[in-house]
């Protein structure tokens, strides 16, 4: 795998010391991952783009302030990138508009993933659970659009996430 | 004004940090959360470790390859970024400033696509704006303030020059969407001052999103809605 061996700190040091190299080294490693994840939440292309835009001035200005002792560098690049775009999605209210159509998030991508420790602790919970907790980390969903696309009342749909997130802590440590 | 609350247990916070990287919360309490993470280590070690814990999750968001132009775009707003601090040259809304008499003697629809460019322009110093409005003088179409929008929590407001309001007068700033009652007035503004205007009360910018100044009485229109004639006036355009 790539990315054990490419030293993510060691680019954002030097982004802080204002090498654009590194920046561009950063951009070529990630930003196909950090695109799918933006435009899986924002859900159109050019959106998806600009909050990549957004999200590497950010990593190239706050390069200076990231602190490794508080999570990984490529941790950090992935967290800028989603809360840009959840930031814009809840800015813009996007509620379930009948026209928001993805495909299942469970049927796409899965393949390459069960070895990580966090799907086998989601395996472990109940299916239509895992699929609220998938809904809303990537797809960016509301509560009320979980509630919507899966058919189950909102309330049940908080307190599934709430338990689901208790025991994702607990198996996850 | 956003502090901890005292009543927070420990279970609450994590909570809410669990939810914060979750993606559940809304508008507000996500603004809420980031306000206090500048300075509540407690949520930021609870929302670091959920960070950690569900990063994971990405994996099931499949990859695409980036446009040729966005590394172009980053590559450009970067430089952008750099050059201000690297150097004492004049600020680029001096540069606007010594335009404008240039751009008084344009006219009609180069005008405003020059305004558009020249904008453009003067906010690759910060991170793209999603929306620009350029305000005219209704008679002359004189251009007297830009307004851009970088975040759709927060508008700035830009002087591009000096105007004289009378002693007994004030500019206030209003904004009207398509579909509302009236103008909203978004307050008063000095003459060459630049504002920044949080939007957090109103909903997110929208295209074609009316802005005006209009001369009212030293402390605003007493009714709260627009009553003394317009000085500048725009509409927002989204920033492809």
């Amino acid at each position: 795998m790539p990315e054990t061996v490419f030293d993510y700190e060691h680019h954002l040091a030097a982004c802080a010391r204002g090498e654009r190299q590194a920046l561009r080294d950063l951009y070529v490693q990630e930003s196909p991952r950090l695109l799918g994840v933006a435009k899986r939440l924002v859900r159109d292309s050019a959106l998806a783009e600009d909050i990549v835009h957004d999200a590497f001035l950010k990593i190239w200005t706050g390069a200076g302030g990231f602190d490794p002792a508080r999570g990984s560098a490529r941790g950090w690049m992935f967290s800028v990138t989603r809360h840009l775009a959840l930031n814009y999605l809840r800015d813009h209210n996007r509620e379930l508009q009948g026209d928001v159509d993805v495909p299942d998030s469970t049927d796409t991508g899965d393949a390459q993933v069960h070895s990580a420790h966090i799907h086998r602790c989601l395996e472990q919970l109940e299916p239509l659970r895992r699929d609220c907790i998938v809904h809303a980390y990537v797809d960016g969903y509301s509560h009320a659009q979980i509630s919507h696309k899966l058919g189950t009342p909102l309330g049940t749909v908080k307190a599934w996430i709430k338990r689901s997130l208790t025991a994702l802590r607990e198996c996850l440590g | 004004m956003i502090s901890k609350p005292t009543d927070e247990t420990p279970q609450a916070l994590d909570e809410l940090a669990s939810e914060y990287v979750l993606g559940t919360l809304s508008a507000e309490q996500r603004a809420e959360v980031q306000q206090r993470l500048h300075s509540d280590i407690g949520l930021r070690n609870a929302v670091d470790n959920w960070e950690r814990r569900l990063l994971g999750l990405t994996e099931l968001a499949e990859p695409r390859t980036p446009s040729a132009q966005l590394w172009q775009r980053i590559e450009r707003s970067v430089e952008a970024l750099d050059r201000p601090s690297s150097t004492s040259r004049v600020l680029p809304s001096a540069t606007w400033w010594n335009r404008l008499p240039l751009w008084r003697g344009l006219a009609g629809a180069g005008l405003a696509a020059s305004l558009l460019l020249g904008a453009m322009l003067l906010t690759q110093t910060t991170v793209k704006p999603t929306y620009l409005v350029v305000l005219v003088a209704p008679q002359d179409k004189a251009p007297g303030w830009v307004i851009q929008a970088s975040n759709p929590r927060e508008i700035q407001l830009i002087p591009l020059g000096v105007v004289e309001v009378p002693a007994d007068k004030a500019l206030e700033f209003w904004t009207k969407a398509e579909g509302w009652q009236g103008p909203v007035s978004l307050g008063l503004v000095k003459p060459g001052q630049t504002l920044s205007v949080p939007l957090d009360k109103l909903p997110p910018l929208e295209p074609n999103q009316l802005f005006e100044l209009t001369l009212e009485n030293p402390n605003g229109s007493p009714i709260g809605k627009p009553t003394g004639p317009i000085q500048f006036i725009g509409r927002a355009v989204k920033v492809l």
